[in-house]
């Protein structure tokens, strides 16, 4: 496993900050796979394995929420991290409800974004080394 | 019924020891943290029912990680603690979501009261 | 706290568009070939955040002229619509925040890697680009604090001794009355039965009634809380003050937000309305006797227990 890039999805509507932000993760040493929806994001998870999906939900709204739910469903073993510009408790209380994923506000630094996806992969690799063990 | 999982939080090394003791020795499952960034590392690792803040704090001030905390984890309840009362920052701290703003020297009872009506609010809330 | 929140946007959001117009130029420059694909990005952040600033304008010219035709009655939908657009506006502003910033990450990552060229003074233009990210947190900074602003607490419905509650937040106000020459009277019923209520929203709503009393005083005077229980349950909490009242043609405005008649940076305007918002939500009442010249008193009224849970 050592050495290979850690693959992330990165899902967001607006285009400009799907593109930027995928290059810059680039920078950073991962392999980026981008999708501006939720439903695209559910097809190149489909196609192709991630270990991490960066999913920005919007407004409470449910499109955001209902993907998250799904990818938890169809792809247990992949972290997701949350990523939005509205600090809706709501939201947040639903997000929590949904499997405990990791929660970042829009904006924030690619620090900080490398920092959570970095905690994402270690939880990843802890879960599955627990789950290697007769 | 599980034991309080408490985060007290102070930069005063010997009053955190001595509050962490004393809630450990009244049942509660009490952890001290020295700044606001240590907490919130904590908080990443562990899950906890209540966090006691001390409002003023070198680096990330109390209410700055109030801030934090009610942004990602909504259910956590925030007890603030205040050398000074300040009315402000009272006013602001109990905006930002604060279950309560307590000044110090808290009597134990008294704040063991509290923690225990944040509790349950945070399991009402939960439900 | 929201007032000097807003006036930071309103400060803060017109010149981010232009800077980051200069910014686009400099960024063309260090990629050394046009780039519509940048302008239209920078374009489209200064002209969202030009609208989001004259919205929040005449958001509060509106607000002002509103309140002259202001029904109590309107009082409760106006702040729960305020708090939905607050939080409208953050999130709005958040989004292109986020990418602007990432830009400005992208750009730096540029001017770093990029050989050293002629006529290319790239520490100067790192430096500035670096500015553009500490601005960007500025921004993140307001639109938080707006959004908190805008959060519905839910309440929390929980048992509470009123007068111990009282008691607590009007010892926090004491220290800041000592020796100032104010005097406060409490005035409790005891014995009292506790009220379902929700604790922390009481707490604010007491803390900012105190402290307007306070504020309200200018040298001697005079602070009485008082407690009573009603016949059936209800819970009256009567913050008293003996301090300059407010003229019988500001009363009916008193609650509406961004109202205040503290001086310039002294209040936000938003104290009473939160009040308001937050009585409402508690199943209770707030209202206002004053006298100009011999004080105010606000009473806060709440039911033994909230209608809706049973």
């Amino acid at each position: 496993m050592e050495g290979e890039m850690p693959k992330v999805l990165l899902v967001d509507d607006e285009e400009r900050f799907r593109v930027t932000t995928a290059r810059l993760l680039g920078v950073r040493g991962f392999q980026v796979g981008t999708a501006g929806s939720g439903v695209e994001a559910l097809e190149e998870l489909e196609r192709n394995p991630y270990d991490v999906v960066v999913l920005d939900v919007k407004m409470p709204g449910v499109s955001g929420i209902e993907a998250l739910a799904e990818i938890k469903r169809r792809q247990p073993q992949v972290e997701v991290l949350i990523l939005t510009g509205h600090a809706s408790v709501d939201a947040a209380v639903e997000i929590m409800r949904l499997g405990g994923c990791e929660y970042l506000l829009k904006p924030c630094s690619m620090d900080e974004l490398v920092e959570k996806i970095e905690r994402a992969l270690e939880r990843k690799a802890m879960k599955e080394g627990s789950e290697e063990k007769p | 019924m599980d034991l309080v999982r408490i985060l007290v939080v102070d930069d005063e090394e010997d009053f955190l020891e001595t509050l962490v003791n004393r809630l450990n020795r009244r049942g509660m499952s009490a952890q001290g943290a020295l700044s606001g960034r240590e907490a919130l590392k904590m908080m990443e690792e562990k899950e906890f029912d209540v966090v006691v803040l001390d409002v003023r704090m070198p680096g990330m001030d109390g209410l700055e990680v109030l801030r934090e905390v009610k942004n990602r984890w909504p259910f956590v309840e925030v007890i603030l603690l205040t050398g000074h009362g300040s009315v402000e920052s009272g006013i602001e701290g109990m905006r930002l979501g604060a279950f309560d703003y307590v000044m110090k020297p808290a009597d134990l009872e008294v704040l063991i009261e509290k923690i225990q009506q944040a509790r349950e609010r945070k399991i009402l809330r939960e439900s | 706290m929201l007032k000097s929140t807003i006036e930071l946007a309103r400060y803060g959001i017109p010149w981010l568009g232009p800077a980051m117009a200069f910014l686009g130029g400099l960024a063309l420059l260090a990629e050394g070939k046009g780039q519509w694909p940048a302008i239209a990005v920078i374009f489209g952040s200064v002209l969202s955040a030009g609208g989001i600033y004259s919205l929040l304008r005449s958001l509060r010219k509106g607000e002002k002229e509103r309140a002259l035709l202001d029904v109590r009655m309107l009082q409760s939908h106006k702040l729960a619509s305020l708090g939905e657009l607050t939080a409208g506006i953050a999130h709005e502003i958040n989004n292109p925040l986020a990418i602007i910033g990432r830009e400005a990450e992208w750009l730096e990552h540029l001017l770093s890697t990029m050989p050293p060229a002629e006529g290319v003074p790239r520490k100067e233009l790192l430096e500035s680009v670096r500015e553009v990210g500490v601005q960007v947190n500025r921004c993140r900074e307001i639109t938080q604090n707006l959004l908190s602003f805008a959060r519905k607490m839910e309440p929390i419905f929980q048992k509470v001794d009123v007068n111990r509650l009282v008691e607590d937040m009007v010892k926090l106000v004491e220290t800041e009355t000592q020796g100032k020459g104010i005097e406060i009277v409490r005035d409790y019923q005891q014995p009292m039965e506790p009220i379902m209520t929700d604790p922390p929203g009481l707490r604010q709503v007491m803390l900012n009634l105190l402290n307007n009393a306070r504020q309200a005083i200018e040298g001697r005077g005079q602070i009485t809380i008082r407690t009573r229980a009603l016949e059936d349950g209800r819970v009256q909490i009567a913050v008293e003050d003996t301090g300059c009242g407010i003229p019988r043609e500001h009363l009916p405005r008193i609650f509406d937000p961004f109202f205040t008649t503290k001086a310039h940076g002294k209040g936000t305007g938003l104290g009473l309305s939160i009040c308001h918002g937050i009585v409402d939500r508690l199943g209770g009442r707030i209202w206002v006797r004053s006298e100009p010249g011999l004080g105010s008193t606000f009473v806060v009224e709440l039911p033994a227990t909230p209608k809706r849970a049973s």
